[in-house]
């Protein structure tokens, strides 16, 4: 069996299935993520213009027939650069999120499995990633070591670590109380086929709730940093980036600044859904334990 | 036999009913029988038999979002409890009727002192407030021999063991002199020098207030130990009734046979111990006619129709609800 | 004399618990205190005592599952709390633990087969048909059908959880099964069938058995040989009919006659024995028992009783039974402290 299988329990993609049917608010959640997964997988496609090509005739064009959404100050398509946004949204959001997992539910099993002074010093860490407020270590990083896309991922991944992991290290303690981990241990088990065969896939349930909740703060994050003009530069297109530019037009062109705003919106919205759907669902009931 | 009103409990024909995946199915059904003043009646089965439901059924407890009594009386003193709405149970609850539980940890409020709990019982049904109640109170624990009740009145439940705790919900129970108390599993979580204490503790208090007792367990030694009569109860269904010698000298139905002939026993040098085959079945498909037959070596055809309650020609107090064995030794009218 | 299958011999293990929040009080706990019992090829020993005596921390002692503070264990005479990890991994294979809770004793995560089969690949112990085939036989020798091994735990009953969990304990084909309370949480008609089915799996296998049991009636069924536990230490020890019969030690008989028998006539003889089984964090002077005993003597108040085997196959500790009364003691006995 492929570790991955192993990890993810085999049953957490099928819980993940039958709670998304399940639960009507997860399955719109998750539908709406679904479509921005797609439309910014296919910007290239789908978009009608070119994200970057400049008419200095179209600036601030309200939104017409050939551009749906309007033309930004520098003349160019908004909906393309709305499309082209979200891929930026969802490579910075996704991948500090996967690391975070990572990084943080394997110190969390850890912290949680080990104990003892292992487990303090671990937490007492975390608690310090946690004091910063996600922009504010957002602001430090990028001041601290510039404005590019890798250290806008090192930035959120570092304040998403600690809710990781503790998030793994909660039901890590309940988990290694129970009978099966004292068996594995009587069987010969090695420790880490424990924590990763046992005692992973029980902690997964938490943290695909807490994925899909810290995608949307990724997302937000990266918008808010792009926002103050230290998240992606221009001209690359990003939805913080655009609503930047919208507010010093807002009088005169509002548009610029309500559809990335709204792309933002629906997203986040979705995302929490499909997390608070999730988390309704993988409690007792879906859980037979 | 006693006339019903004489009688602290009677329980006629009660049958309750569970919401299961949308489907209601019956948890319990056609249970009757009747406690005695001073009278044990031990209520045995294994899990999912139904015991705990038809206690919670006569204190009227059942969860009503998934649980309704849907026959039946149960006849406290003459009067039936069914049709009582809330407000009228809970005058009843704790005065008239207590019960005592499995779980003392769980049962007792872990932020209040034991002697604030046993009070507030107290302070609830009679008029006793402050200063006098909390007397009768430590007058309560003493009785119970909560050793320096007084020093101790105002300590919290994980302060005590479990037997401590235990003496105190029964001095909760008893706070209100109630006619019957129902005591559902109240020594199963205690060690066994700790539970014969506490057994004897309970058959003390009852014979001085000659109050009626209901015990519920599925330790069949507890029940010899105990009972003045037995009830056995199998998948919802009262399948025996008889005074506890008659049912260990002669259990009548198939099923306390072979459960008695199940049991290891201290006294007794290793014999082969008989195991009974198969499973309850699970209560979404229970069997309309008798819920044994498809364990039991006596099966007929006729088994698939529901047996009644009879008693038995021997002895009218012995009542088996069996088409075979009552067939045998039937009172015939 | 055989080398027995274990050999246990002075065991002790204490547990520090601490308070305040850095270091701060500390109390110690001692689970275990020299213990000591040896069981053969084939034999089932129990242990028996109430909450706290220390027969489950004793049982996981053994297995290495909690590291014990001093003593021996020998498994056909090879050292167990001396092995390094490889020997003990090796050593893991022959014994085994069966536990109380069916509902906590397998992974939900995880399918029947999936826990059968990993203790063998673990070991690498066949090929992949080789595991399957074992499998497919300890289902069927717990009474399991083989299709159970797609089904995950949570669609089976109580009864049949504990089925596979036996199954688990016997794919790496151990000669020694730890059993701690393996029916105390199950019905009544289902104790009876799994209790049929550890003595058969006994006398097919000729495995020995620790059973780890508070309920006497379970004990005197299934085990032949039982050493009673009172606050981490045994005070008595012998052959099953006996101890329960005649029972030495006041503590055995205080045991024996709280336990409930399903006969009307055998009445309880109830709460001869007042108190709490006192706290392991203080336990009382002398002998643990004397503030229960009916028997008390001066003696028992400042002294520990000394180990003393009345008979080659019995064994007490209790200044009821002095040394050199009719007895002798013996070199392989625990000594007392």
């Amino acid at each position: 069996m492929s570790p991955l299988a192993v990890a993810m329990g085999r049953g957490a993609w099928a819980r993940l299935g039958a709670g998304i049917r399940h639960h009507k608010m997860a399955a719109f959640g998750a539908g709406i993520v679904a479509l921005m997964v797609l439309s910014a997988l296919l910007a290239p496609w789908l978009a009608p213009h070119d994200p970057l090509e400049q008419d200095v005739l179209l600036r601030l064009a309200p939104p017409s027939a050939e551009f749906p959404l309007g033309n930004d100050s520098f003349g160019r398509d908004i909906l393309a650069r709305i499309l082209w946004g979200g891929r930026v949204s969802l490579y910075v959001s996704t991948l500090s999120v996967l690391i975070a997992i990572f990084v943080g539910g394997a110190l969390g099993i850890l912290a949680g499995y080990i104990g003892g002074l292992f487990d303090r010093v671990l937490m007492a860490a975390m608690d310090v990633l946690l004091s910063f407020p996600t922009l504010v270590m957002g602001l430090l990083v990028v001041a601290m070591l510039g404005p590019t896309v890798g250290n806008l991922i090192l930035a959120i991944t570092l304040t998403a670590v600690a809710p990781f992991a503790r998030i793994a290290r909660a039901p890590t303690l309940t988990v290694k109380e129970r009978d099966f981990v004292e068996a594995g241990r009587a069987l010969g088990f090695s420790h880490l086929r424990i924590m990763v065969v046992h005692i992973l896939p029980n902690v997964m349930d938490d943290i695909l709730v807490m994925a899909a909740l810290w995608l949307a703060t990724a997302i937000r994050t990266e918008a808010s940093l792009s926002f103050i003009g230290l998240g992606v530069r221009p001209p690359t297109a990003s939805w913080g980036g655009m609503i930047r530019e919208g507010f010093e037009n807002i009088l005169d062109a509002p548009w610029l600044a309500i559809f990335p705003s709204i792309a933002i919106l629906v997203v986040m919205f979705g995302l929490n859904m499909l997390g608070d759907g999730l988390r309704d669902t993988s409690d007792p009931r879906l859980r037979h334990e | 036999m006693s006339k019903a009103s004489q009688l602290p409990l009677a329980v006629d024909g009660l049958t309750t009913a569970f919401r299961v995946e949308g489907r209601w199915y019956d948890a319990i059904r056609d249970v009757s029988f009747s406690v005695a003043r001073n009278e044990t009646l031990a209520l045995v089965g294994e899990s999912g038999c139904g015991k705990s439901i038809t206690a919670l059924s006569i204190m009227g407890l059942v969860p009503k979002a998934n649980g309704r009594i849907t026959a039946g009386r149960v006849l406290l003193d003459g009067r039936d409890l069914v049709p009582l709405d809330e407000t009228e149970m809970e005058t009843i609850r704790g005065n008239a009727i207590s019960m005592i539980f499995q779980e003392p940890m769980t049962s007792l409020n872990p932020v209040l002192s034991i002697g604030f709990q046993v009070a507030e019982a107290l302070r609830y049904h009679t008029p006793l407030t402050g200063e006098a109640a909390r007397a009768r109170a430590l007058a309560l624990l003493e009785h119970v021999k909560i050793p320096s009740a007084a020093r101790r009145f105002d300590d919290y439940p994980h302060q005590f063991s479990g037997g401590m705790r235990q003496r105190v919900m029964i001095a909760i129970a008893l706070a209100c002199s109630p006619q019957i108390i129902l005591a559902d599993e109240p020594t199963t979580a205690l060690d066994v020098t700790i539970q014969a204490q506490v057994l004897a503790l309970l058959a003390e208090l009852k014979s001085e207030t000659g109050m009626a007792m209901i015990f519920i367990t599925h330790n069949l030694g507890v029940v010899a130990s105990i009972a003045d009569r037995v009830a056995v109860m199998y998948a919802g269904d009262l399948i025996e009734i008889a005074p506890v010698e008659e049912l260990f000298e002669h259990p009548m139905h198939p099923y306390t046979e072979a459960l008695l002939s199940s049991i290891p026993r201290v006294d007794r040098d290793a014999g082969d111990l008989k195991p009974i085959a198969g499973q309850v079945p699970p209560i979404t498909a229970m069997p309309s006619g008798c819920r044994y037959a498809d364990r039991c070596p006596l099966r007929v055809p006729r088994c698939a129709t529901m047996p009644p309650l009879v008693g038995l020609a021997v002895d009218p107090n012995h009542q088996v609800r069996c088409w075979v064995r009552a067939a045998d030794e039937s009172v015939g009218a | 004399m055989k080398t027995p299958l274990l050999d246990v011999r002075n065991l002790s293990k204490t547990f520090v618990a601490r308070r305040g929040f850095m270091g701060g009080q500390s109390a110690v706990v001692h689970a275990v205190s020299d213990v000591s019992f040896s069981v053969a090829t084939g034999e089932a020993f129990g242990l028996v005592g109430e909450s706290g005596c220390g027969k489950s921390t004793t049982g996981r002692a053994i297995l290495r599952l909690v590291e014990p503070n001093s003593g021996t264990v020998l498994l056909k005479g090879e050292d167990v709390l001396g092995a390094n990890p490889r020997r003990l991994r090796a050593l893991r294979r022959q014994m085994q633990i069966v536990f109380q809770d069916p509902y906590s004793s397998l992974n939900p995560r995880r399918t029947i087969g999936q826990t059968l089969t990993e203790p063998m690949a673990v070991h690498g112990l066949g090929t992949a048909r080789e595991i399957l085939e074992a499998v497919r036989t300890v289902l069927a020798e717990v009474g399991m059908p083989i299709d159970a091994a797609n089904k995950y735990p949570h669609e089976f009953s109580g009864g049949q959880r504990q089925r596979i969990g036996i199954a688990r304990a016997l794919v790496l084909q151990p000669e020694l099964i730890v059993a701690d309370e393996p029916v105390s949480a199950l019905d009544v008609s289902i104790q009876a069938q799994i209790l049929v089915l550890l003595r058969s799996l006994q006398q097919r296998h000729n495995l020995s058995f620790v059973l780890i049991s508070h309920d006497l009636g379970v004990v005197r069924h299934f085990c032949s040989t039982v050493s009673v536990m009172y606050l981490g230490r045994i005070v008595e020890r012998g052959p099953v009919p006996a101890i329960f019969d005649e029972p030495l030690h006041p503590y055995t008989r205080a045991l024996r006659n709280a336990s409930p028998v399903p006969d009307p006539k055998a009445k309880v003889i109830m709460a001869k024995l007042e108190g709490e089984v006192a706290s392991a964090l203080s336990p009382p002077s002398g002998c643990h028992f004397h503030p229960r005993c009916p028997h008390v003597m001066e003696i028992c108040r400042g002294v520990y009783p000394g180990w003393v085997q009345v008979a080659p196959d019995r064994g007490v500790a209790c200044h009821l039974y002095p040394a050199g009364v009719g007895s002798t003691v013996s070199a392989a006995a625990a000594p007392g402290r």
